[in-house]
């Protein structure tokens, strides 16, 4: 039986290094994309997967068309990278990287996976050379979907638990911002449990 | 780490195009599958920029991939989907082809960070991009069939009264028609058995061939009385199926009801006669005819009788006609309940009744003409008029006509009337 339970310990450590890798990811963004953001304090949380649709259509507008890049990595610590970006917002992002006036839809799509690659290639790098891993990284795909799509039960109906790790990326002057998720499941928890404790071990002795 | 010999073999082999540039867009490796898909031999585009070959790829972009690539160490990607292509290459495949350029997945990958060097790499995708494409089509396809479903599913909700239950009789599902007929409401309805609807006036027998019919997979069909959640009886033309499940088993029931309570007022309306409620005489009429004509074996052992309400004449002089009426009707209740079920009495006219007492000898329809004699003799009217009733009875001969019974028992009760009436006489 695996053990998907994180004790407090183990919540506090991976908060500490989620945030570092948030903050290695903002750098990233402002150095690449030339745009100053902000991101706010992930929220982390073990859920059932059958939750997770709700907890994602509960932190986004629901009467909002998004476009939802996913991305995986695979590695020790396995699982997929989402970002959820509303359609003003992916628009303006366009706008931004392309420089022009009208983005069109194949514009605003390469945008946004250029966006989601980049945090998605920071965070999770960042995290797991904490954690002393390594992963692989897939070609990100996106959708435009309205906000019932972004995650669809038949798709995770045959996981029993999910991490998700939330935060709202927020660029103010190009009136940009989007939600991203980390979501991991059932094995790659257990090996995130067990890679958390060889890093406490090795800090704390 | 062993070093590996003939890097170029190696890349030249892969199905896939490589190409090393920096970010001045210098190429320094073009491999084999590039140079032939390209038409571009690789002495022709090494030392030289992209731009100069390829001036429409979005340089700005391209640079900015290539620093991400470089600046965080991680491959980054164009947008698998796109319909710009990052270097336009025609497609060769001839049958049922409806790409005519190739879908390419590009990734850059950082090379060498020092020398600001990355690796493009394209992957011909468009097998995978034209599969994504039809289930697309297939897609559209079956969400248009399903809005049509839904539509057509809609009108059926509306229009048929239909009702799914369990093999234990639950019911699983009810259309909006359903619960407006039987006045309630569907979440009221569904876990409940349907034998809430089920009214007393239906013999049991009915039931028990439903129930036999539809438990062996067949469907049957009938007529039943139901009653609705506010009590009121309806009258329901029934078709009930059974629905197997892909062994073949029974799984569920299933059941479309069509309203013929008007029909069967109206009907009712026709046979009865209005003041006792009793059938009327055309009624009677048309089954005795039926009996007569057919002659089944299980139908012609029936005695006939004409009762006949004693001084009814003087009942009305002397009271009233509403006294008379009243005294009608409790004539015909008393018949009603004190024959058996399955016999038939009907208002023949004036203060005459007429009974068939089906399937008895002589002397048995006797004994029960002499209850029902002693049950009419016990009315009181007003708590003050007694009434009684005068009896001819007769046994149908069979193979004889109906006019010949009527004569027959027509004497009976002539003779009942001149030999003292409330009394019965066989003829």
């Amino acid at each position: 039986m695996v053990n998907l339970e994180f004790n407090e310990d183990q919540i506090d450590a991976l908060k500490e290094f989620i945030n570092i890798s948030i903050g290695a990811a903002t750098a990233s963004l402002a150095n690449l994309l030339d745009a100053f953001g902000t991101m706010h304090i992930p929220k982390i949380e073990v859920c059932n997967s059958s939750e997770l649709a709700h907890k994602i259509e509960s932190t986004i507008d629901l009467k909002s068309m998004y476009y939802a890049t996913k991305q995986l990595f695979t590695g020790k610590f396995g699982g997929e990278c989402m970002f959820v970006i509303s359609e003003v917002s992916a628009k303006n992002l366009g706008r931004h990287l392309y420089n022009v006036t009208t983005p069109s839809r194949d514009d605003i799509n390469d945008a946004v996976i250029e966006l989601t690659n980049i945090l998605t290639s920071t965070i999770v790098s960042r995290l797991t050379q904490e954690l002393n891993t390594q992963v692989q990284f897939f070609v990100p795909s996106s959708q435009f979907i309205d906000a019932y799509s972004i995650v669809s039960s038949e798709d995770v109906a045959d996981y029993s638990k999910i991490i998700i790790i939330s935060t709202i990326l927020d660029f103010k002057d190009q009136k940009i911002n989007g939600n991203i998720y980390i979501l991991t499941k059932d094995e790659a928890i257990e090996s995130l449990r067990v890679l958390i404790d060889r890093k406490i071990e090795e800090i704390y002795g | 780490m062993i070093a590996l010999k003939y890097p170029d073999i190696l890349l030249d082999s892969l199905e896939n195009g490589h190409m090393i540039i920096d970010d001045k867009f210098i190429v320094s490796y073009w491999n084999r599958w590039l140079s032939i898909n390209t038409q571009i031999p690789k002495g022709e585009i090494i030392g030289k920029s992209l731009k100069e070959f390829y001036p429409g790829i979005n340089y700005k972009v391209l640079y900015r991939k290539i620093r991400t690539a470089l600046v965080i160490n991680t491959p980054t990607f164009y947008d698998t989907n796109s319909s710009t292509k990052f270097i336009s290459m025609n497609r060769n495949k001839v049958t049922t082809s409806s790409l005519k350029l190739m879908q390419q997945q590009v990734t850059i990958s950082p090379y060498i960070l020092h020398e600001n060097k990355v690796m493009v790499s394209i992957y011909d995708i468009s097998e995978l991009f034209e599969a994504k494409l039809l289930l697309k089509k297939e897609i559209a396809k079956v969400i248009r069939l399903n809005d049509k479903l839904e539509a057509e599913k809609e009108i059926i909700d509306k229009n048929i009264m239909m009702i799914k239950t369990s093999l234990s009789g639950v019911i699983i599902d009810v259309s909006t028609l359903f619960c407006q007929f039987f006045e309630s409401q569907k979440d009221n309805l569904i876990g409940k058995n349907i034998l809430i609807f089920k009214s007393p006036d239906i013999p049991e027998a009915t039931y028990k061939e439903l129930w036999e019919t539809i438990k062996s997979k067949k469907s049957w069909s009938g007529e039943l009385k139901n009653k609705t959640s506010n009590g009121v009886e309806k009258w329901v033309q029934t078709r009930v199926t059974p629905i197997l499940d892909e062994y073949g088993e029974l799984s569920e029931f299933s059941a479309v009801y069509h309203d013929i309570t008007n029909e069967k007022l109206l009907a009712q309306l026709y046979i009865t006669d209005p003041l006792t409620k009793l059938y009327n005489r055309a009624h009677f009429d048309e089954v005795i005819n039926f009996i007569v004509k057919h002659q089944r074996k299980a139908d012609v052992g029936f005695a006939l009788v004409i009762a006949d309400v004693d001084y009814f004449k003087s009942i009305n002089d002397t009271y009233g006609h509403q006294v008379g009426d009243e005294a009608l009707v409790s004539v015909a209740n008393s018949l009603k309940n004190s024959l058996r079920e399955n016999d038939l009495v009907a208002r023949w006219g004036g203060e005459e009744f007429v009974i068939m007492l089906k399937n008895v000898t002589l002397d048995e329809a006797k004994m029960i003409m002499e209850k029902v004699r002693e049950s009419v003799q016990k009315i009181k009217i007003n708590d003050t008029i007694s009434v009684t009733a005068s009896f001819g009875l007769t046994k149908y001969i069979i193979g004889e006509d109906a006019n010949k019974t009527f004569k027959r028992v027509d004497e009976a009760l002539y003779e009942a009337k001149n030999s003292g009436r409330n009394r019965v006489v066989i003829k």
